[in-house]
């Protein structure tokens, strides 16, 4: 029913939403506010240190403070701002943008923001040394500062805001606090409101007249898990001259704090080592297929990571403005699409697939004129395609420099939020997703699909599945290029994390390999066990030792006494047979 | 030692090992350098170099051509040898150092004031040329107990050799570490209180590592024509008869494993007063790999190949490097993919291939009835077959 009125009054309803949005708009702090403050500014600009104490006030006092007003506070305290004397003698405070090829620039008001026409209506030019610069001075520039510092936390942006009563919170300075107590009543964001009652509690802290204040304060800091009190509280406990309840308190607060700060970073790096196990897993599992099913020993997986990060890189500078190349003296260039911020955003999704089938075709080639012969010879299979690895990372060299090239991500997968103080990164977030996928779609082809069935015969019998029809050559190469395409998938995603260069995938070989026979040879679940248990002790480790090298050692050493325990990896393939 | 020994063999090696050892620094020390049979304090240097490698690589033959073992960590038992002889030649520096003072350079560039308690032995010359061939060989005995106790085979071994090795190169770098972190070890001075740099010193370096070629070459000829290298062979072609046989296989596995690491641990020794340097880089698998490219280049279950390939290899290199810089690593890659592939038994096996191709060959001209291809070069067994024993 509801719909179906609605519908009868579409009209009245977009009229109402028209005037809605418009009083929105109007109630806008851009509209309603910056023009008061740019005036005022303009106004007090050219006059003296009173003048500028009654702006500053009026700033503190400001219900908004917009970013336009900021940019212009900072434009002064670099001496950017001048001073233009127009026909009729007036001075009018301006600023200007970058000259033009005569050295002459457009002049825009500081009071409206418009550019300075003349009686003519066109737009006034002028060189900067024409006009007077209105100088400050160290005093005035830290007032500003302090202003500026100060109305922040009226801004109109909340992570300023945020940012801004951490910063006057750790500066402890009492005569800040009136003001912050203000803005605490009228704040509606919530986490927000934490830092500036954290701030708040900190300015307490200092209030050395009153040690009721200063205990009430440092329990109110442990309550709200303020990380950034730790230091201030540590000096506290340490001042013998302070009352001995307050430095018991003070203590008792530093120490919640502490083992709170323990368990954000405990999350954190678990999050982490999920993320790296992700990454490693995402590798690896091309190398549980190739290795773990078909036996093959292949020393050129990092390379077909290395391939499916640059095919990444290529197809960003498809979406760019295109890619020239000399390999060997041979000038290669590839157009570009010239696309704009909201296409390139898609770049990632296209280079996903391509990246996929770049390697898929790479390992392809390889399993066509090189493994083919070296089925039943494993360890010849090694050394085969450790001369192919070679031989790529020359041939990468050669086409793409042998400096590492940056991969620009797209914005969506850059930034970052937070949950209790756990900072969660969108693209290592985006790993962990995209693992789950591969290996869930992994898990579908080998066990829901036909070819999935031939593969995991000629595994389980290369002879005996070729005798019971099963085309074994074609699986195989199949199979190959399926878990290089695995590969390739890697190498995508790691050209979003970091820079791609020519020994990309020598980083991960050695891990790759330890994940893959820890997990059990063959085995999808061993795998993915083995690659995030690898993956958060390594980060677990490092936390502990403090070290990203000495950890990496310990976990190379905790895998071979592993091994020892469990010599065929965490889920061996089951066989009769005395040599498998 | 006669029975393993012929008589043509014991010549030709007489003959090389008096060209080797007497005639080529004979022709360096004596003859003007503007003479045609005069030999360079650079090619005496290069091939001391080259003679080093070759004892490496036999080293690598012992594991992976007779015994099946296809270690990825021999430069690291290589490395450590450097290193102990290293840590002997950085003492000697003394104060010529270029902070003037008793401690290698590099710790007091870390601020250490007095040396740690690990470095001192090392002062002896004797101390340390042992520790060359012990602390490899130490290193392998923890690691092969390890690993063959837990009945790890074939590729695991490699890759859990390779992993050894990659930690050994992380740890060497860490400056924390004391062996000089990043740089290595450098600037040697004096070995046996001559100067390193001389020409004589030189030749006498060529002079040692040539004599532990022939000594490595004769000691592993001898092993591998005793019992115990029939039972290695054994090992490499069927483990498992070796077991049921009533043989601790894993004992012998051990057992070379100590010995080709010691081995290493001496040619590492002898390098690198050669060229001057030890760092971990050194370490890298890739250098590893590169040592298994000798040996599958120049044959492998011969101890003459991995000599030849030790040589024709880094000879390459060296002509490459310098004439096609972009390419070179091209070049080693697609040859070894290749020697993999089509040569199985490498530059030494390459006559016999070719002359059994060329029986076939004519073979298929006249007609004749085939008779089961018994001279074909057999493909090489390996005990990573499904089912050997069935």
């Amino acid at each position: 029913m509801t719909v179906i009125v609605l519908r009868k009054h579409t009209h009245w309803v977009v009229f109402y939403f028209c005037l809605l949005a418009g009083v929105l708009i109007f109630e806008h702090p851009l509209y309603a506010q910056a023009p008061t403050l740019r005036e005022a500014l303009a106004e007090v600009l050219p006059s003296d240190t009173t003048a500028h104490d009654r702006f500053f006030n009026q700033l503190a006092a400001a219900e908004k403070f917009d970013d336009t007003t900021r940019n212009l506070l900072i434009l002064w305290r670099n001496e950017e701002l001048m001073l233009y004397t127009d026909a009729a003698g007036k001075a009018i405070p301006v600023s200007i943008d970058t000259p033009d090829a005569n050295g002459k620039s457009h002049l825009f008001s500081v009071a409206t923001g418009q550019a300075l026409n003349d009686a003519a209506g066109a737009p006034v030019l002028a060189e900067a040394s024409a006009l007077t610069p209105i100088d400050s001075d160290a005093t005035l520039r830290k007032k500003i500062q302090r202003a500026m510092d100060l109305a922040d936390i009226s801004s109109a942006n909340p992570d300023t805001r945020k940012l801004a009563a951490r910063k006057l919170g750790t500066s402890q300075r009492k005569e800040n606090l009136s003001l912050l107590e203000a803005r605490l009543l009228k704040e509606s964001d919530k986490s927000v409101r934490k830092s500036l009652a954290e701030a708040c509690a900190l300015i307490r802290l200092t209030d050395f007249s009153s040690p009721k204040t200063q205990i009430a304060a440092a329990n109110e800091l442990a309550e709200l898990d303020c990380l950034g009190a730790t230091e201030a509280l540590r000096a506290l406990a340490a001042n013998d001259q302070m009352d001995i309840s307050v430095r018991k308190a003070a203590a008792k607060a530093q120490k919640s704090i502490r083992d709170y700060k323990d368990l954000v970073n405990f999350f954190g790096t678990i999050f982490r080592g999920t993320s790296l196990g992700s990454i490693l897993l995402v590798a690896a599992l091309g190398l549980a297929v190739t290795f773990g099913l078909m036996g093959i020993i292949n020393m050129a997986h990092g390379e077909m990571i290395t391939v499916g990060a640059y095919a990444a890189y290529v197809v960003e500078n498809i979406f760019r403005n295109g890619l020239a190349l000399s390999p060997l003296g041979i000038p290669i260039s590839i157009p570009g699409m010239h696309a704009g911020e909201g296409l390139f955003q898609w770049y990632f999704a296209v280079a996903i697939p391509v990246s996929f089938c770049a390697a898929a075709l790479a390992g392809l080639i390889i399993e066509r004129l090189v493994i083919c012969h070296l089925y039943q010879r494993a360890l010849e299979s090694l050394l085969a395609t450790w001369g192919i690895s070679l031989v790529l990372q020359q041939l990468f060299r050669v086409v793409f420099g042998a400096n590492n090239v940056q991969v620009n991500s797209p914005s969506w997968l850059m930034g970052n939020f937070t949950v209790s103080d756990v900072t969660l990164g969108y693209n290592r977030l985006f790993v962990i997703a995209f693992a789950v996928l591969i290996v869930v779609g992994t898990w579908l082809l080998l066990s829901k699909t036909r070819l999935g069935l031939l593969i995991r015969s000629v595994t389980q019998d290369r002879d005996m599945a070729a005798c019971m029809g099963v085309p074994t050559r074609r699986v195989n190469m199949l199979t190959f290029a399926f878990g290089s395409g695995l590969a390739g998938l890697a190498g995508a995603f790691l050209s979003q994390i970091g820079n791609v260069g020519p020994g990309l995938g020598q980083n991960f070989i050695v891990d790759n390999f330890m994940t893959v026979v820890v997990g059990g040879v063959g085995s999808i679940v061993g795998t993915v066990i083995s690659a995030l248990s690898i993956g958060i002790s390594d980060q677990v480790l490092q936390q502990i030792l403090e070290s990203p090298v000495l950890g990496k050692i310990m976990v190379l050493i905790a895998i071979i006494l592993f091994l020892q325990w469990k010599p065929s990896g965490l889920f061996p393939t089951r066989s009769r047979s005395l040599d498998s | 030692m006669s029975a393993t020994f012929r008589k043509t063999e014991i010549i030709l090696l007489g003959i090389l090992a008096f060209i080797a050892l007497v005639l080529l620094p004979a022709l360096n020390a004596w003859t003007p350098p503007e003479s045609f049979f005069h030999i360079s304090n650079f090619t005496i240097n290069l091939y001391g170099k080259y003679l080093s490698y070759a004892v490496l690589a036999i080293s690598v033959d012992l594991l992976w051509g007779f015994t099946g073992l296809l270690s990825l960590g021999q430069c690291l038992f290589f490395s450590l040898g450097g290193y102990a002889f290293g840590m002997y030649l950085a003492l000697k520096v003394g104060k010529l150092g270029q902070y003037k003072q008793d401690l290698p350079d590099f710790m007091v560039f870390l601020g250490y004031k007095e040396l740690p308690a690990h470095w001192e032995p090392f002062r002896h010359f004797w101390f340390a040329a042992s520790a060359s061939a012990l602390v490899p060989a130490l290193v392998a005995l923890a690691f092969g107990y390890l690993a063959f106790r837990a009945k790890i085979r074939g590729v695991y071994f490699s890759i859990l050799t390779q992993a050894l090795t990659y930690a050994g190169c992380l740890m060497f770098f860490q400056n924390s570490f004391m062996f000089g972190g990043n740089n290595g070890l450098t600037d040697f001075k004096f070995v046996l209180g001559h100067d390193i740099r001389n020409a004589a010193t030189q030749r006498g370096l060529y002079i040692a590592t040539g004599a532990l070629l022939f000594l490595t070459y004769i000691f592993c000829r001898w092993l591998t024509q005793s019992k115990f290298g029939k039972i290695q062979r054994a090992v490499r072609d069927s483990e498992n008869r070796v077991l049921f046989s009533g043989y601790a296989a894993p004992n012998y596995k051990l057992f070379v494993f100590v010995i080709a690491a010691a081995i290493a641990g001496l040619a590492g020794a002898l390098y690198v007063p050669q060229v001057g340097i030890i760092n971990p880089s050194e370490m890298a698998t890739d250098k590893s790999l590169e040592a298994i490219v000798w040996v599958a280049v120049g044959g492998r279950g011969t101890l003459v190949g991995p000599v030849v390939g030790a040589f024709a290899v880094n000879a390459l290199k060296s002509w490459a490097t310098r004439a096609f810089p972009d390419l070179w690593l091209i070049i080693l890659g697609g040859m070894f993919t290749l020697v993999v592939l089509f040569m199985p038994k490498g530059l030494v096996g390459l006559p016999g291939q070719l002359y059994s191709l060329w029986q076939k060959i004519s073979r298929r001209r006249t007609n004749a009835p085939p008779d089961g291809d018994t001279s074909f070069p057999e493909a090489p067994s390996d005990h990573q077959n499904p089912n050997p024993e069935s």
